[in-house]
Order: C-alpha cells, then sequence, then structure tokens
C-alpha cells in the first residue's frame, strides 16, 4: 500500500473513530465533569479570594493534574480493546491497510477527542470563575497557557492509555492505577522520581508559561526541554503501540 | 462457468499440518485441506475449529505448527492480500450507531476506494445482496438476514477474488435461507469469486456446492465430491429447532410430511424441535410450506449434537 492510500485509510478511521467518541455515552462522562467543575470554580468564584491565584490553581489542580489524565483514561483504554472484545475491530484488521497506520488512526480521533473533551471542560470552568472575577487580559492569557497545556497533555496521555489498551486485557485497571495512584501521589512526592510521570513535565512547561498561582513557582526543568521528553515519549509510546498492535493475534 | 475472473493460482488455500492451540485448548490439530477454485464448502459442529482456520486464512491468527498459503501468499503480517479476500464474519460486527452506507464507506475506504467510483461500488454491493431500500438506515434497525446481507455486501465491496462467508445461514429464517444460499452460488456462478462458506448444518452446504470439507475436532474428517458420505449421513434422523409465531400450523403441516419423523414443542411453544429422516427434502420444501401456513419462523437451526453423532460416525468412534 502507498503513502497516499495509507493516509486515506487513517483519514477514514479517524472520521469513524472521532465520530464514535464523540458521540457516545462518554459524552454523558463529559458532561456531568463539565458541571462538577462548573459548580466547584462557579462556587470558588464566588468567593473572596486573589483572582489569579486561586482562579489558576484551581484550574491547575482540578482540572490540568486530576480530570486531564482520568478523561484521557476513560476515552483511550477503551477505543481498541473494546473493537477487539466485541470483534468490530475484524473489519480494520481484514483490510489491506496496515494495522500500524490503523494505530494511527485510532491514536489521532483518541487525541482530539480527549482534547475536545478538555478544551469545553476549561473553557466552562474558566467561565463560571471568571466571570464573577472579572474576565482581565492575564486571566485570558492564563486560560490560554492552560488550554495549551491541556492539549499537550491529551496527547501524550492518549499515547500512554491507547498503548494500555493493546497490552492489556483490562486496560482500565492500568489506567486507574496510573490515573490515580502515578500521577496523584508519585507525581506529588519530592525527588527525581516525580519525573517518571507526564504531571511532572506538564508542569515544567506551565512554570515557564503560567506567571501566577503555585504552578509559575514549580521547581523544573526547562520548558523546551520538558516539551521535547513529552514528545519523545508521545511517539516512542505510539510506535511501540503500534508494533504490538501489528503482531497481536485477534482471536 | 465462472464469471470471467482469471485464476491467478491453482489451488485458493493450501493448509498443511496447520496446528494452532490456545494455551491447553486445540483449535486445529494436524490439519491440512486444499481448496480449489469455485465454492466449498466447511461443515462441522461448534468447536470442529472451523473459524480457527479462516482466522489463519485471513492473518488474524498465527499457526504453532505447519504452513498456510492464500492465493499463493502467506497471511499473517501480509495486509496486501487482504486487497484479495472478502469476509463475512460469523458474529455481530456491524457499528450499529452507522447507517448501511456509512459502513460500506468505511469498509471502502480501508480498500483504499474513493470517491465516485466507491460510491457506484456502494451501490452494485447493495444491489447485488438487496439491500438498496436500506443502505441509508441505521444497521442498529436491521433483522438478522439484513444484517447479514450487509456483512456480505461488506465483503463484496472491493471486489475481491476469494470470500470467506462464516456461517452465512446462521439464526436466519427459511426465505432468508434460501436467497442467500441463491447469493452464494451466485457469486462464483455469475461474478467469479472463489468462495469458502462454513456451515453446521451439512444440507444447506450442499445445496450450495458439492465440494466439501467436513471437520471434526480441529481435523479434516473427508475433503471432496458430498455424495460419496452424503447416504450415511440420510440414515442418521436429523433434529432442527424452529422457533417464530403461530408456528402451531407449520407443525401440523410438517407432520403430514413422509420425512417427518416427530415434532415437539418447548415449553413457550414459540419453538419446536423436528426430527426428520430426510433432510434434504425438508430443507428443499419447507420455504414453500411456511408460506402456504402463513405462519412466521424467525429463526431455524440444526442441534450441534445431532451433528456430532453424525461427525463420530463417519469416523468410526
Amino acid at each position: 500500500m502507498d503513502i497516499k492510500k495509507a493516509v486515506n485509510g487513517i483519514w477514514a478511521l479517524t472520521l469513524h473513530s472521532l465520530k464514535g467518541l464523540l458521540l457516545s455515552r462518554k459524552v454523558v462522562i463529559t458532561f456531568l465533569v463539565t458541571l462538577f467543575v462548573v459548580a466547584v470554580m462557579g462556587y470558588a468564584g464566588a468567593q473572596d479570594v486573589d483572582a489569579l491565584y486561586a482562579g489558576t490553581n484551581l484550574m491547575d489542580v482540578l482540572i490540568l493534574f486530576f480530570f486531564m489524565p482520568v478523561m484521557a483514561m476513560i476515552f483511550g483504554s477503551s477505543l481498541i480493546r473494546d473493537e477487539i472484545d466485541n470483534k468490530s475491530i475484524t473489519h480494520v484488521a481484514t483490510s489491506p491497510l496496515d494495522r500500524a497506520f490503523a494505530y494511527v488512526g485510532y491514536y489521532l480521533p483518541l487525541a482530539l477527542a480527549v482534547s475536545v473533551s478538555m478544551i469545553l471542560i476549561t473553557t466552562a470552568g474558566f467561565l463560571s470563575f471568571f466571570v464573577q472575577q472579572g474576565v482581565t487580559a492575564a486571566a485570558v492569557e492564563v486560560y490560554l497557557e492552560l488550554t495549551a497545556l491541556v492539549v499537550i497533555g491529551a496527547f501524550a496521555y492518549s499515547s500512554l492509555f491507547l498503548a494500555a489498551s493493546v497490552w492489556f486485557k483490562k486496560p482500565v485497571f492500568f489506567g486507574l492505577f496510573y490515573a490515580f495512584i502515578w500521577e496523584g501521589f508519585i507525581g506529588s512526592i519530592p525527588g527525581q522520581i516525580q519525573k517518571a510521570s507526564i504531571k511532572h513535565y506538564l508542569r515544567s512547561i506551565g512554570s515557564e508559561w503560567i506567571d501566577h498561582g503555585d504552578i509559575s513557582e514549580f521547581d523544573a526543568s526547562s520548558a523546551g526541554g520538558s516539551a521535547a521528553v513529552i514528545v519523545v515519549l508521545a511517539v516512542f509510546l505510539l510506535i511501540l503501540g503500534a508494533c504490538v498492535f501489528r503482531e497481536k493475534e485477534l482471536s | 462457468m465462472s464469471g470471467g475472473r482469471t485464476p491467478a493460482v491453482d489451488a485458493v488455500i493450501v493448509a498443511e499440518a496447520l496446528g494452532k492451540w490456545y494455551g491447553e485448548v486445540i483449535g486445529l490439530n494436524n490439519f491440512s485441506l486444499d481448496v480449489k477454485h469455485g465454492v466449498t464448502g466447511v461443515v462441522g459442529p461448534n468447536g470442529s475449529g472451523k473459524s480457527t482456520f479462516f482466522k489463519l486464512v485471513l492473518g488474524l491468527i498465527k499457526p504453532n505448527t505447519g504452513d498456510i498459503t492464500v492465493l499463493g501468499q502467506k497471511p499473517w503480517c501480509n495486509p496486501g492480500l487482504h486487497s484479495e479476500i472478502g469476509f463475512c464474519p460469523d458474529y455481530e460486527s456491524l457499528p450499529s450507531d452507522s447507517t448501511g452506507r456509512e459502513f460500506l464507506s468505511l469498509i471502502g475506504h480501508l480498500h483504499a476506494m474513493e470517491g465516485a467510483a466507491l460510491r457506484k461500488r456502494i451501490d452494485e454491493a447493495a444491489k447485488l445482496v438487496v439491500m438498496s431500500h436500506a443502505l441509508d438506515r441505521k444497521t442498529g434497525g436491521y433483522s438478522k438476514g439484513m444484517k447479514q446481507r450487509m456483512k456480505i455486501a461488506g465483503a463484496l465491496i472491493h471486489d475481491p477474488q476469494l470470500l470467506i462467508l462464516d456461517e452465512p445461514l446462521s439464526g436466519t429464517d427459511p426465505i432468508v435461507r434460501k436467497e442467500l444460499i441463491d447469493l452464494t452460488r451466485s457469486l462464483y456462478r455469475d461474478h467469479g469469486h472463489d468462495v469458502v462458506v462454513s456451515s453446521h448444518v451439512l444440507f444447506e452446504i450442499e445445496r450450495m456446492t458439492h465440494d466439501v470439507a467436513l471437520m471434526y475436532k480441529g481435523r479434516t474428517v473427508a475433503s471432496g465430491d458430498i455424495s460419496e458420505i452424503r447416504a450415511l449421513i440420510d440414515k442418521h434422523p436429523h433434529n432442527i429447532i424452529i422457533e417464530g409465531e403461530d408456528i402451531s400450523i407449520l407443525a401440523k403441516a410438517l407432520l403430514d410430511q413422509p420425512y417427518t419423523v416427530s415434532v415437539a414443542f418447548n415449553h413457550e411453544r414459540d419453538g419446536m424441535t423436528v426430527q426428520v429422516s430426510r433432510p434434504d427434502d425438508f430443507f428443499s420444501e419447507l420455504p414453500a410450506i411456511v408460506g402456504e401456513t402463513g405462519g412466521s419462523v424467525t429463526s431455524m437451526y440444526s442441534l450441534d449434537d445431532n451433528l456430532e453423532a453424525i461427525f463420530k460416525y463417519l469416523v468410526g468412534r
């Protein structure tokens, strides 16, 4: 299969999977998370606080570092695994599209769907807080910087959880462990071990971009270096997952 | 007479001493079979290894021992071969939230088809399986027979040389069965596709082809022309389950037939087990009898234990 045909196949699979992700029952989860974030940040926005400091911290902790990996896990750990389990993967696996390319056709819509959901959640949270506190230029700047981090996180976490969905028969258990225990605990303790989490590198990039809240004081390596680590990690996991998927027996 | 395709290789599928096991479960054991051009039936009870064989043909799994070539190529990790193979699985595989047209469009795009050529081919494939009227309906609302047809259309969309149809008649009513049997025969006769079709009902396969491979416990029990073993099989009464509404009239009509040995209803009286001495006559005449009695048959299937007995008899156990 030549490159043009492979790109056409990836594009067709991307559109099909994107529709499945954005119009499935997972939309309800996005809606419920958005409601929760709006409620929490709306309540906080009604208090007498330093708007930029408190607002940035809330978006940082609640959205970027809690719901970001959780939403990627919800979308990603079931995408290919569900199709393997219900055998609808057959139509892809019996097509002339190399399975490594097909894997990319799952990764792109996953990363896009997670990005769309997280941007929606971030926007709703931002508005519910800053509409009450005042939408200043600095606030909009924080919103745009956090949104960019959310998109970077979506692509990084998606590569991890999609790979998990072809490695493990029950990827949700890995996802729960990683999202809640590894990222939530290991990524927060002092020392070099916290570098073994995606959260560390997102926070490192954020510390150079964002001038408000605790994230601005995060002591870490350079944003460029952290961005490079995230890109290399995402590409490595993408290639690894594609290789595993290509060699996987679909019985 | 085929539809004008030029066979590229002498044998469509060559399996030599294939072995495949899943942990301690043996799927295929020293399985050998040559599939020639035309329609070939693969018959065996559930668990005999039919689906495992098809997965090996499609390169979805790799053999533990032995060799397999399909159209002269090894199927494992060979996606290019899929351009020449169309597969209709025996399980539910249509995306329920997509229309038939969207499903066929996805399959077409995965086969590197696009634009007007793809749209034209979708209409052709839908017409071939008599599904043009339902192309723009969600597949989740299709009947069992419609889903089978749409899966066959998906297998046909890229006009492959070889079609693998895994239990295409499973769970369908007698009228749909007859239509699918006619369709399968025409796929080779009129369109030149080589077809490998599986079933656990020998008599249905016989209506599609006389070139049959019988499988039992992961091995080929017999292969070739079915006529020699058919006489043996006819000696054994055959049990068929029929389910539907208002089938008591159908039961009475069946009891009037000379080949019917007995009819027994289930507890809910929405299904019955019909024992027949001449299955061939039964399958041949059933659609007409259903039409005359006016009942509604929703599904029909053969009891596996009956086939199991036949295979045990054939292998001399």
